[in-house]
């Protein structure tokens, strides 16, 4: 039976995950706040427990939850950051 | 070393397919294979992990079923195996030429078209040496060693007696209902497959290649022709689908916020209300049991809207759409007002749109609760019967809920708002003022950041604004039940409209 497919069947390659780093010293973390309810929370224990590991933080914060990151965020994460932690909360 | 019989023999997903097409850019392996031998089922899924490495590394992989093509396509998928599928019909001539006795056997062909070799049965070794001697690639992939690593197969259905295979093949019937199913094109509810002909029937001489731009949050592009294949899918009339586009097309639009719509954990489903003529030339229903079952245009248009998200757009429940608990409309949710009925201007003109046109307006709500009230005798009394019953939707505490809430209003009650002589705005500001509680009784569990910089005594409304009352009238003539439908919240979407276009 021939029929029509609903589904955008077009094969999408995956962009390759960066190399994992074998220590957290010294390394630059993105700490991404996506603005839901007590994220801030959550990033603040993250970045406590990375500076006490050696690496420096710097923040980013989404215009909201709901929606993919603006391209100046992904940029800016890229360009300043070794690694990024997003935080997912409510 | 032995010539390759050639063959050209139907396929699951490209139309006929020779050897010489196979063996075109490098070598083949042909697997021989049958829907009834668990030995064949479990080759195909060994071998689907490698297939995708062994095919960029210049190897074809084709399961050769001695079975119907549908059969041989559903076994497959279920095996995960997902390259080329061919069917060979009685009497297995190609078989039978290629001395298959036993299925599984994958027989290497080279691009000479010489078999160079071939493992009967299931035997992973044998079969990681012949892929490691022939596949073009540095490294081969590795085939994965679970247990069993051998397993004998079955006899091939070229050795067998013509009637007992023809009863085999009577036994697997091919069921294009459950064929949905299998391939999970559906919401869960059967579908109608959407054949090329009730595809091009729905478009109705649009052009298919049309794109209304990629949907949430999967991506999926929305051609017209997939667009279509969900109407046909979700049971629509073709005279349904301009309102299906239009309904898409309001979908897509970003300040609708569709992918936040479509991943929450939130139960809110897309409400399609319609309004102006289309509602009578389509039948679509805004009277009696209007937010329930019974009418096909409602029921198959909103659905439309739910597979394109779903299907098209990827946002199948549990998968990526991760609502905790979902509703019942979110199989699909279309509403007309009865405008004939109602005393107000319709929905559609408040929003700026003249009567004549033909509308439909997306709301991201939740599942409605209905309001009795058959005793109230004036519009103070009812407006404070249907405004508090707002008062628990999201949360019993969230005040104000910074968000809309759709007041479905039923005609008997309609009918005590044109009797006073109360608009839209009358009625609005009244429930505005009447929904209030101090904050000292809302600052508990879940609250908002305006409860907990309040005063005890300080009254807060249950919404921002009395524009965030919505109302719209629909439903039986008899029966005082309004409903109201809470919000999908925190996703900055705003109600979104579209006109239906006849034509385009």
């Amino acid at each position: 039976m021939e029929l029509v497919s609903p589904f955008d069947d077009r094969r999408r390659i995956p962009e390759p995950l960066a190399p994992r780093p074998s220590e957290l010293a010294g390394r630059h973390v993105a700490l991404l706040d996506i603005n839901k309810r007590q994220g801030e929370q959550f990033l603040d224990r993250i970045e406590y427990h990375l500076h006490r590991a050696g690496a420096t933080s710097f923040r980013l914060t989404k215009e909201i939850f709901s929606k993919p990151a603006e391209p100046e965020i992904i940029r800016r994460i890229a360009n300043r950051g070794d690694l990024a932690v997003e935080g997912l909360a409510d | 070393m032995a010539p390759a019989p050639d063959f050209v023999l139907p396929s699951a997903a490209a139309g006929p397919l020779s050897l010489q097409e196979l063996t075109a850019d490098g070598p083949a392996l042909l697997v021989f294979v049958s829907e009834e031998c668990p030995t064949s089922t479990l080759t195909l899924r060994r071998l689907a992990p490698a297939v995708p490495a062994l095919q960029e590394g210049g190897l074809s992989v084709a399961a050769v079923f001695a079975d119907p093509l549908e059969v041989g396509a559903r076994t497959a998928r279920r095996a995960g195996f997902s390259t080329t599928v061919l069917s060979e019909p009685a009497p297995y001539d190609i078989s039978r030429a290629y001395g298959v006795q036993t299925v599984p056997t994958a027989v290497l062909v080279d691009p000479t078209r010489e078999i160079q070799g071939r493992i009967v049965g299931w035997d992973a070794d044998g079969l990681q040496a012949l892929l490691d001697n022939f596949s073009p690639a540095s490294s081969p992939p590795r085939l994965t060693r679970d247990e069993p690593l051998r397993k004998p197969g079955c006899a091939a259905k070229c050795t067998l007696d013509p009637e007992l295979v023809a009863r085999l093949d009577a036994a697997a019937p091919f069921d294009e209902l459950e064929e949905m199913f299998e391939r999970g094109w559906t919401d869960g509810l059967p579908v109608i497959p959407p054949t090329p002909e009730r595809v091009q029937a729905m478009l109705g001489g649009r052009d298919g290649a049309e794109s209304l731009g990629p949907v949430p949050p999967g991506q999926g592009e929305a051609t017209l022709e997939r667009v279509a294949a969900c109407a046909v899918l979700a049971g629509c009339r073709p005279d349904y689908f301009p309102v299906v586009l239009a309904a898409a097309r309001a979908a897509l639009k970003p300040e609708f916020n569709l992918n936040g719509q479509a991943v929450t954990t939130q139960p809110a489903g897309q409400l399609v209300v319609v309004n102006g003529p289309v509602r009578q030339a389509v039948e679509l229903n805004g009277g009696v049991g209007v937010l329930g079952p019974g009418q096909r245009a409602n029921l198959t248009i909103g659905r439309a809207l739910r597979l394109l998200v779903s299907l098209t757009g990827q946002g199948y429940p549990g998968r990526m759409d991760r609502a905790t608990l979902g509703h019942p409309g979110k199989l699909g949710f279309c509403i007309a007002e009865d405008e004939e009925t109602s005393p107000w201007e319709p929905f559609h003109v408040e929003r700026g749109y003249e009567a004549g046109q033909s509308v439909v307006t997306l709301i991201a709500c939740d599942a409605p609760l209905s309001i009795s009230d058959h005793r109230s005798q004036t519009p103070e009394e009812l407006t404070r019967v249907l405004g508090w019953a707002a008062a628990a939707t999201w949360s019993p505490n969230w005040w104000p809920l910074g968000a809309p809430s759709l007041f479905v209003i039923c005609p008997e009650h309609a009918e005590m708002f044109r009797h006073a002589g109360w608009n839209k705005d009358r009625v609005r500001q009244e429930m505005f003022a009447a929904v209030r509680r101090p904050a000292g009784e809302l600052r508990w569990g879940e609250t908002t950041p305006q409860v907990l910089g309040a005063r005890d005594e300080d009254l807060i409304p249950k919404w921002t604004a009395p524009e965030d009352i919505l109302l719209l009238v629909a439903g039986g003539e008899a029966g005082r039940y309004s409903a109201v439908l809470g919000p999908c919240t925190g996703m900055g979407e705003k109600i979104v409209s579209e006109e239906v276009r006849w034509n385009s």
